[in-house]
Formats: C-alpha cells, structure tokens, sequence
C-alpha cells in the first residue's frame, strides 16, 4: 500500500520536473512561498492568541488572497489551457493579477490596523 | 380679506368655546383701582400730564380736588398756536366744571384747516375733539372723508383707534358706518395668546384705548360692536392684568378702557370673587361673594342665583336654583343651612338682571370645614398566644393616659378609635392619621398609619416583635401621640395619648446610637479603566515575526535554483515608469498603514496607479509583441523543418 503511494509520489515528481515550463516553475515556488508564511501565520495564532485579531485576520486573508490570484494566473499562463482563454493573453493575465494585488493590499491594508 | 378671516375665525371660535365660556382671570381689585387713582392723581407738571389726570380721574369718577387751580394751570400752559396744546386744555377743561378757554377766531381756523387730509390721523383727532369739547361748530361729513382718506394712507392700529375715537364726536346723521367697519378689522388684528389674552402686538395701550373707542363709538351709534363674549373678556384679561403702570398715558388709557367696560350699552363683563376663602363652615355659614363690574363697583341690578351646587366626590346635588341675598353690597348664601357634609362643593354661580352683563355664568370649588372629635380612644395590651384577655384602658381627648403600657416581644400593643364630626356624629376619614412614638430619651422617632375598617373604625396594631426594625430594637419609654389632619378639618390633632415602655430583646440592640447619617459624603468611586488586553512577550512576537518572514528566503533561493532572472528586461521608458510606479504603489500601502486614511490614498493610488497602468499597458504590450514575434518565427522555422 505505503509502496504504491511513494511511487506515486515519485513519478508525479518526476512528471512536474520534466514537463512543466520553467514560467510555471517560478509561479509555484511562489505559491510554496505564500502558502508557508499563512500556515506559520495560522501557527503564531494557535500558540501564542488571537490578540490583535484584526492583524491575524488581515494577515492570514492576504496570504489566501495571494495564493488565489497566483493560482489564477498560472492557470491562465498555463499554454496547456490556451483553448479556454483565447481572449485572454499572458500580459492580460498578469496585469489582472496586479490589478487584484492592488485592491487585496488596499483592502489588507485598511484592515491591519 | 381680513374680515372674512376674522369672521371664520370667530365661528371657529365661538364653536370651540361654546362649551365652556370663559370667566376672566385678571382683574382689578379696589388696592389695584386705588393705585390707579393714585398715578393719575400725580401733581402734574405740564399740560399733557394735566390731561391725562383730569380727563382720566373724571373717567373714574374722581373730580379733581382744587379745579380753579386746574383751570388757571391749564390757561397758562396753553400755546393757542398748537393743536396738540388746544386739544389737552379743551378736553381737560371740559372735565372740570366751571372752567372756559378763551377762543379766538384764529383758534377756531386753525382747528378747522387742520381738518383735512393733508393732516395726520392724530391731528385731525385732536382738532375735532378740542372743537367738540369747545362747543364750536364743525361739517363732519368733511371730517369722515379725511378720516377715511388717513386710514387708507396711515394703515397702522393707533391711526384707526384715533379714527374710531374723533367719529365718536361728530354727528350722528354722518356717514359712519365704514369707520364703523374698522372696529371689525381691528378686531381681526388682535394676537390671540393661549385663548386667555387679546392684545396688539402695539402693547396694552393700544389695547385699552382700543376697547374704549370701539365702545364709545358702538354708543354713538347705538349699534352692537362685533366683538364676542369671549373676546370681551380675554381683553379683560389683558388690559388688567397689569397692575402698575409704566407711564400716566397707560395709566390712562386703562382707566379709559375701565370707564367704556363698567359703562356701555352692550357690554358690561362681571367680576365675581369670593370675599376670603371660599369656605364654610358651622361657624361661619354663610358663603359671600362679591359681584362687581371691572372698576369694582359692585352691580346694583344684579340677581346672584346658585344653579347648581354638586359634590365634588359623589357628585350628588346639594342645591339646585338658590338665591343670593345681597346684605351691605354683599351676596351672601347660607349653604350650611343644606347640612353639607364636610368636603368640597363645585358650584355653577348665574349673574342676571341685565342682558349686558358677559361672563354671567361662573364657577366655584367651595370647601366645607369641620371639626373632628375623637370617639371611644380603647387602649390595650394583648398577648400574642391570646391566653390573657386584654386589659382596654379608655382615654378622653385631650386628656393623657394616667399609666403607661407595657409591651414586650410577647405582647402586642393596640389601639383603636372613631372619628366622627363634631356636630353631626358622622363618620369622618381624614388623609391623614398616623400614629408616632418618640422616645425621648434618644429622640427616636417612628410613625405609622392607622388604617380605618368597614365600619369606619381605626384600628392600629404595634406588635413588638415585629416591628423592631424600625426601632433598632432600642427598648425604653416612647410618648405615643396621634396625628389627625385633613384640608376640610378646622381642628388637626396632635394628642399625646399614653406612654409606651417597648423591651426587646437586649442582645438585638446596637451598642451605641447612632443618629442616622444621610447626608454625609459617600465614599468615593473609583473609576476601573477598560484594562488593556494581555500582550504576548516581545520576544515571542519578534521571533514569530522572523519566522513568518523566512519563507521569503526560501522563494528567494528557489527561484534562483529554477534560473528565474531579469535578462529581459528592456530599458524602454514605459518599463522604468512601470516600475516606478509599482514601486510607488507599494510604497503608498505602506505610507497608509502609517499616515493617511482610505480617502487619501485612493486619491494618491487613482493618480499613481493611472500613471502605472499606461506605463504597464505600454510595457506588456510591447512584451505581446515580442513574444507573438518569437512565436511567429519558431513556428516558421519548424514549418521549414519540417519540409
């Protein structure tokens, strides 16, 4: 059972390290990056007190708004799924994402406190 | 216009008030008639305060004291080439027997060229009044025109008063009947104050000379004024109820205003007050009131008769038509004669014997008195388990119990009584009756209630044990008195009945006795600020602050193991604007978490990020380029490849 999980794993490792684009690559590093600073962000919480809420919330919130517009725009880079965004370029794709990133941190922003 | 509203307003009026007609609330007392007499009696020190006292005195009823010495004051202070001067001297002289102005033939030109247009409503006044006081002759129909012609021009109240007042001298057969419109339109300009005062905003002259004008022209011309019952007495109201005067004008003017109302042909308002408290009782039984005009004259041909006279808490009629007599200007009743029971009596009081009388109708709240007397005063002293019968010590009012009574925590104290009237035997129930026992030693003071039963017998009950509360269970002599008292009793009661020597149980009774602080500072509050939440240590936050930051090291060296780089970046100018701006936009987050507030920093994002937006619009658009460019040749050169 454990044998065929670890496969698993390790050919789907192989998988992503060979076929995906570099672009993509660097978008997932990205994603690692955000989804840690959240879970250390959710950790600090759980040990130590909700005190000041608001921060833990607008700090927590940023990191799930950010994972999401990444998670968007690799999907919309991603040349494998150029046939369901043919209106959509990557340029478009990015300046969408800046565009979001703008409104996220004004909304984070207000809410930090 | 004003007419019609002055005519709606009265119906509105008369049909809102019709239920309850209204009886005046202020009026002069013979003090307040005698003050007038008194500032119209000042010496006077020129011929227009001469005026106002002899022609204001002679509308009292007063005659001035020395009239040669009047006369000759008058004669010399007389400026023959003045109107005003002429118009004091002949209405003053008029009002003195005896006394004659000299005119000249340029007097009477004078007078009679004033009588024009071109003049004022006041000269014109003064010119007809000193030519009708003079006796000489004068074309009134001339006159109205004038007068007609000022009102139209000088539109304000004292200029149609003054009107009012000079078509009261001219002749009858003249046409006055649109001067005597203008009683109507003045009428209609009085401000209504809570429907109890009728005055002109113009102030109580105005007023009062008004009401004495607009009655002595409707005598003129023996025609009814259109002023309502209602509105003749909230003009009472306002004329009288100042009691000192500011000026000798005013003065005047109220005793011109008093003259028309005690002597018209219309209208004649009554006053009537009781003389003293409106109370009776067995030893004066007879309620008097006095019925007087607004001078304090009392009415000769007035008829005082009681329509109804009820109780106030049972409603029930006591009398019904009863007569006033009238005794040395008095009306009196012997309403003790009915055999009223102690209380209050609403009465409904009828003034007839002239139909001008107004406000004839009047209502009185009359208190009947009485004396109390005390009956069957049983003292005792019960014991709680009933095994001893109680021992009833009968004391006489306002004699004391010659023993005093013992009570302790087995025991009770009790007391019980009647209140009757003194000279009926009926039963009474004042508000008030309690019970108090002092002790004299300490100066305790406790009171209680002594309730009445069914059969109208007090009972009060002090049972020892119960009780010791309000005692702090001090145990001594107490005096016990009994208060008696009600509005209606003529005798209220404080009789110390017995001594009382109340035990309780020792252990109970504080050590010292201490008077009862209520007025002493209380002790201070504190204020408990909103204490501030627990914070985490620094250090704790500080290296949770290092720990969340880290994975940026981590992306960091990622990116740099996958060979992200900038190689492409292209030095164009929209690249450099984009990166500024991008750089600025971040750096205006920061700026608003520190500084500013969210409509700040829409206003600095919307410009930076405008600028940002073309830049990166021109940026990436140029990377589309490129990259479609890129594309275009590798499909080529696979294309060609493949061939």
């Amino acid at each position: 059972m454990s044998n065929s999980v670890i496969s698993v794993i390790s050919r789907f490792l192989e998988e992503y390290a060979s076929s995906t684009p570099n672009k993509l690559k660097v978008i997932d590093a990205y994603l690692l990056y955000i989804m840690m600073t959240g879970a250390l962000q959710f950790l600090y919480c759980l040990l130590v007190g909700t005190f000041p809420f608001n921060s833990f919330l607008s700090g927590f919130i940023s990191c799930v708004g950010s994972f999401i517009l990444a998670v968007c725009l690799r999907i919309q880079i991603n040349p494998q799924n150029k046939g369901e965004f043919l209106s959509i370029s990557p340029e478009r794709a990015f300046a969408d994402f800046l565009f979001a990133h703008t409104v996220l941190h004004l909304v984070v922003i207000n809410f930090i406190g | 216009m004003y007419p019609f509203e002055g005519l709606f307003s009265l119906l509105v009026l008369s049909l809102v008030l019709e239920t309850q007609a209204l009886t005046p609330t202020h009026h002069l007392t013979t003090t307040d008639v005698a003050r007038l007499q008194a500032v119209l009696s000042q010496p006077f020190t020129d011929l227009k305060s001469a005026y106002y006292s002899v022609v204001g005195l002679s509308k009292l009823g007063i005659f001035v004291a020395d009239a040669d010495e009047t006369c000759r004051f008058i004669n010399s202070n007389l400026d023959p080439s003045s109107v005003e001067s002429l118009f004091y001297a002949a209405e003053a002289s008029q009002a003195l027997s005896g006394c004659e102005i000299p005119v000249s033939n340029d007097t009477r030109d004078l007078l009679l060229a004033t009588v024009s247009e071109d003049s004022t409503a006041s000269q014109i006044h003064q010119s007809v009044s000193a030519l009708s006081a003079l006796g000489l002759p004068l074309a009134s129909q001339e006159v109205v025109s004038a007068l007609k012609a000022r009102i139209s021009k000088e539109d304000n109240v004292l200029a149609i008063i003054l009107a009012l007042q000079t078509a009261s001298r001219l002749s009858q057969q003249a046409e006055l009947g649109e001067i005597l419109e203008e009683i109507e339109d003045l009428a209609a300009r009085l401000d209504d104050l809570g429907g109890v005062y009728l005055q002109f905003e113009e102030g109580l002259e105005a007023t009062a000379l008004f009401v004495s004008a607009a009655y002595s022209l409707s005598d003129h011309v023996d025609m009814e004024p259109p002023l309502k019952e209602d509105q003749v007495i909230q003009l009472v109201n306002s004329i009288f109820s100042k009691k000192s005067w500011d000026s000798l004008s005013e003065a005047f003017s109220v005793a011109s205003a008093a003259a028309s109302l005690s002597n018209n042909r219309f209208h004649v308002p009554v006053i009537v007050s009781a003389q003293g408290p409106a109370a009776v009782s067995h030893s004066h039984p007879f309620l008097q009131l006095q019925v007087t005009d607004v001078l304090c004259q009392p009415l000769s041909s007035a008829s005082v008769l009681v329509e109804s006279a009820s109780a106030v808490a049972s409603k029930s009629a006591i009398l019904n038509q009863a007569p006033f007599t009238l005794r040395d200007g008095v009306f009196e009743l012997n309403f003790m004669a009915s055999q009223p029971a102690s209380g209050y009596y609403q009465f409904s009081v009828a003034i007839t014997g002239d139909s001008r009388f107004v406000a004839n109708h009047v209502e009185l709240k009359v208190k009947v008195s009485t004396r109390v007397a005390i009956n069957n005063m049983d003292l005792s002293v019960v014991d709680k388990d009933q095994s001893i019968g109680p021992k009833t010590t009968r004391v006489e009012y306002p004699t004391k119990a010659k023993a005093s009574f013992m009570a302790d925590s087995h025991q009770n104290f009790a007391m019980t009584f009647q209140l009757v009237d003194e000279t009926t035997g009926v039963e009474l129930t004042p508000h008030q009756t309690f019970v108090r026992l002092h002790n004299q030693k300490t100066g305790q003071e406790v009171v209680f209630v002594a309730e009445p039963d069914s059969k109208n017998l007090y009972k009060f009950e002090l049972d020892t044990a119960e009780r010791k509360t309000e005692f702090d269970s001090i145990s001594g002599t107490y005096a016990l008195y009994l208060m008696v008292g009600d509005a209606t009793l003529e005798n209220p009661i404080l009789w110390n009945v017995a001594d009382v020597v109340l035990k309780f149980l020792d252990e109970e009774a504080p050590g010292t006795i201490q008077a009862k602080t209520l007025y002493v500072p209380k002790p201070e509050i504190q204020h408990l600020f909103r204490e501030p939440e627990k914070k985490p240590p620094t250090v704790v936050s500080n290296a949770f602050t290092a720990l969340v930051l880290s994975p940026f090291l981590l992306l960091l060296i990622l990116w740099f193991k996958l060979g992200a780089n900038i190689s492409n970046f292209t030095l164009s100018p929209s690249t450099i604007l984009f990166h500024i701006g991008h750089a600025a936009m971040l750096g205006l987050m920061y700026v608003y978490w520190t500084h500013l507030n969210m409509f700040q920093t829409l206003k600095y994002l919307a410009i930076i990020g405008s600028l940002t937006f073309l830049a990166g619009n021109r940026m990436l658009a140029q990377k589309a380029v490129k990259r479609i460019a890129a594309e275009q040749s590798s499909r080529l050169a696979k294309y060609r490849s493949l061939r």
